[in-house]
């Protein structure tokens, strides 16, 4: 029997084209497009929990009424509110209440303490008597309270803030008894009044259009089958992608040339040529009892 | 039974012991100086310095401070180099807290790591009865960003955890910490990145228990009936 070839066959394939750019730059846009939305969630919670580390120390004022907050505390409680999720809002309400205040975040009194430390309490209500949980009963001072905290929660998106369209969205409603102090600055619930948005038509407008054309451009992309978001670098990709020829790859094989001198060394026609090839070298090298290598290491 | 004539102890002082016993034998595993007697103090010993009048645990008296061994602080220093031939170990005292309160929150959390700052602790561990809220976590995680706390960081463990000593289980293998001069070897010896090991998350039990870093790699040791002892390596992410 002939001695067999040690070399390998290197495969080359004349039919494939050369690895295509675009495609992988592709993949670079949806891995980019991930870590941004990555980054802006990050960012988002960062500032969240900000807010409820500030909130914690809210009103600014110990002597402050929650039915009357003071412009500033409205405006700041109402600035923090906006990536809130409602989850966030009960996070706040948790931390709050555990540094024994109220939950509602304009009002400086501590929470209700329950009469007894029971896990079921028995409670009067204007439904006569009811038996609720403690923890529930010790989350505001005051149904009053309970009800201003409460609606601002309804007003709260469920949406997490960095999946929001067209930014963060807009400013929650307070319930107040002094609108007169707010009304200048604020959007402020009054009771039994319509509430008005403050965001002027021009502005509105304005959105309007960029929506518009934001929408026209996704659908766009879903029509060439890229992912939405990634739209000028989708559409310039598909500009300059260009049809790669399949012929005349460097890599084609070469018949093996017998270099004079060397004849001596072929098999079957080939030179073998291992001691070219420093991958060799390093797998002989690595043969030795490769678990411990650290063994000269102090333990 | 004879229950006059021996002392009897509340199941939250027993289970307080445990915790205790094993957060030492934690500390003294990482590196850091302990007192072989810590580990191994008696549960007679424990009710004599930590029970209350009523039998219960007292949180308040088991907090201490350790401070890291010469061959710890020669593990968490990078290897010296022409530029800086004394590199400072990124490791430090430590202080280790119990804490008392039924929920811990932002509150506990931030009151923790002011302390730790005004007092120069590099690092802290803090023991809870119970885990802390959502926003205490995210706090943690973000810490280093932060400007608050201490330079090493706070890592969080609930009592649960340290019931019994999860490293002391037959098949949990021997994990260690190569220092940073040893990763590097390590790397060098088979022309790898580091992204190129198999990987460990920092939250595993084990990788917790030794506090284990992000990029630190450590070497875990099995025994294995048919090749003896054999090692492998991973990486902490
Ligand atoms: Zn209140």
């Amino acid at each position: 029997m002939p001695p067999k070839s040690i070399l390998k066959h290197s495969v080359v394939s004349t039919n494939a084209p050369p690895p295509s750019k675009p495609v992988s730059q592709r993949h670079l846009d949806v891995a980019l497009q991930h870590a941004n939305v990555l980054e802006q969630r990050k960012q988002v919670e960062k500032e969240v929990l900000q807010s409820i580390i500030t909130l914690l120390d809210f009103p600014s004022s110990p002597d402050a009424d929650p039915a009357r907050p003071s412009a500033s505390d409205a405006l700041r409680f109402q600035d923090y509110m906006v990536p809130f999720q409602p989850s966030d809002y009960d996070s706040l309400i948790e931390e709050r209440n555990i540094s024994d205040r109220c939950g509602y975040a304009l009002c400086p009194r501590p929470k209700r303490r329950a009469p007894s430390t029971a896990k079921k309490q028995i409670i009067e209500t204007s439904n006569g008597v009811e038996i609720v949980d403690r923890k529930l009963l010790e989350v505001w001072c005051s149904d009053d309270c309970a009800r201003r905290a409460l609606y601002v929660k309804v007003q709260l998106n469920e949406e997490p803030a960095w999946m929001r369209q067209g930014g963060y969205g807009d400013k929650i409603e307070l319930m107040v008894e002094n609108p007169e102090e707010h009304h200048k600055a604020l959007p402020l619930r009054l009771k039994r009044e319509a509430p008005k948005k403050p965001v002027k038509q021009e502005e509105h407008d304005i959105a309007d259009a960029w929506a518009a054309r934001d929408d026209a451009l996704a659908d766009l992309a879903m029509e060439r089958g890229e992912k939405p978001g990634r739209l000028s670098k989708a559409n310039k990709d598909l500009i300059t992608e260009k049809i790669k020829e399949r012929v005349g790859t460097p890599q084609a094989p070469t018949p093996p040339t017998r270099t004079e001198g060397e004849s001596h060394m072929a098999i079957e026609g080939h030179v073998p040529q291992s001691r070219d090839r420093p991958q060799q070298q390093n797998d002989e090298e690595d043969e030795d009892d490769a678990q411990d290598w650290d063994k000269h290491l102090p333990t | 039974m004879a229950d006059s004539d021996k002392p009897r102890y509340s199941p939250s002082l027993m289970r307080m012991w445990r915790v205790y016993r094993t957060a030492k034998e934690m500390c003294m595993d990482r590196g850091y100086n302990i007192l072989e007697e810590d580990t191994t103090i008696t549960l007679e010993e424990f009710a004599g310095k930590f029970a209350r009048e009523d039998g219960e645990p007292d949180r308040q008296r088991m907090p201490f401070s350790c401070e890291p061994s010469d061959e710890m602080l020669r593990k968490y220093s990078a290897p010296p180099t022409a530029k800086d031939p004394n590199p400072q170990p990124q490791i430090g005292q430590l202080w280790v807290e119990f804490n008392a309160d039924e929920n811990v929150g932002l509150k506990q959390l931030r009151d923790y790591m002011q302390h730790l700052s005004n007092h120069n602790f590099y690092s802290g561990i803090m023991v809870c009865i119970k885990p802390m809220t959502g926003m205490a976590l995210r706090l943690l995680r973000g810490a280093s960003g932060l400007d608050e706390g201490p330079k090493g960081g706070v890592e969080v463990f609930v009592e649960q955890d340290l019931l019994v000593n999860i490293t002391k289980h037959e098949l949990v293998p021997k994990h260690v910490l190569l220092s940073r001069e040893e990763k590097a070897q390590l790397l060098e010896r088979y022309r790898l990145k580091e992204t190129q090991l198999p990987r460990i998350q920092v939250t595993d039990p084990v990788a917790k228990y030794l506090g284990l870093r992000r990029g630190q790699v450590v070497k875990i040791i099995r025994k294995s009936e048919t090749a003896g002892r054999y090692a492998s390596y991973r990486w902490a992410i």
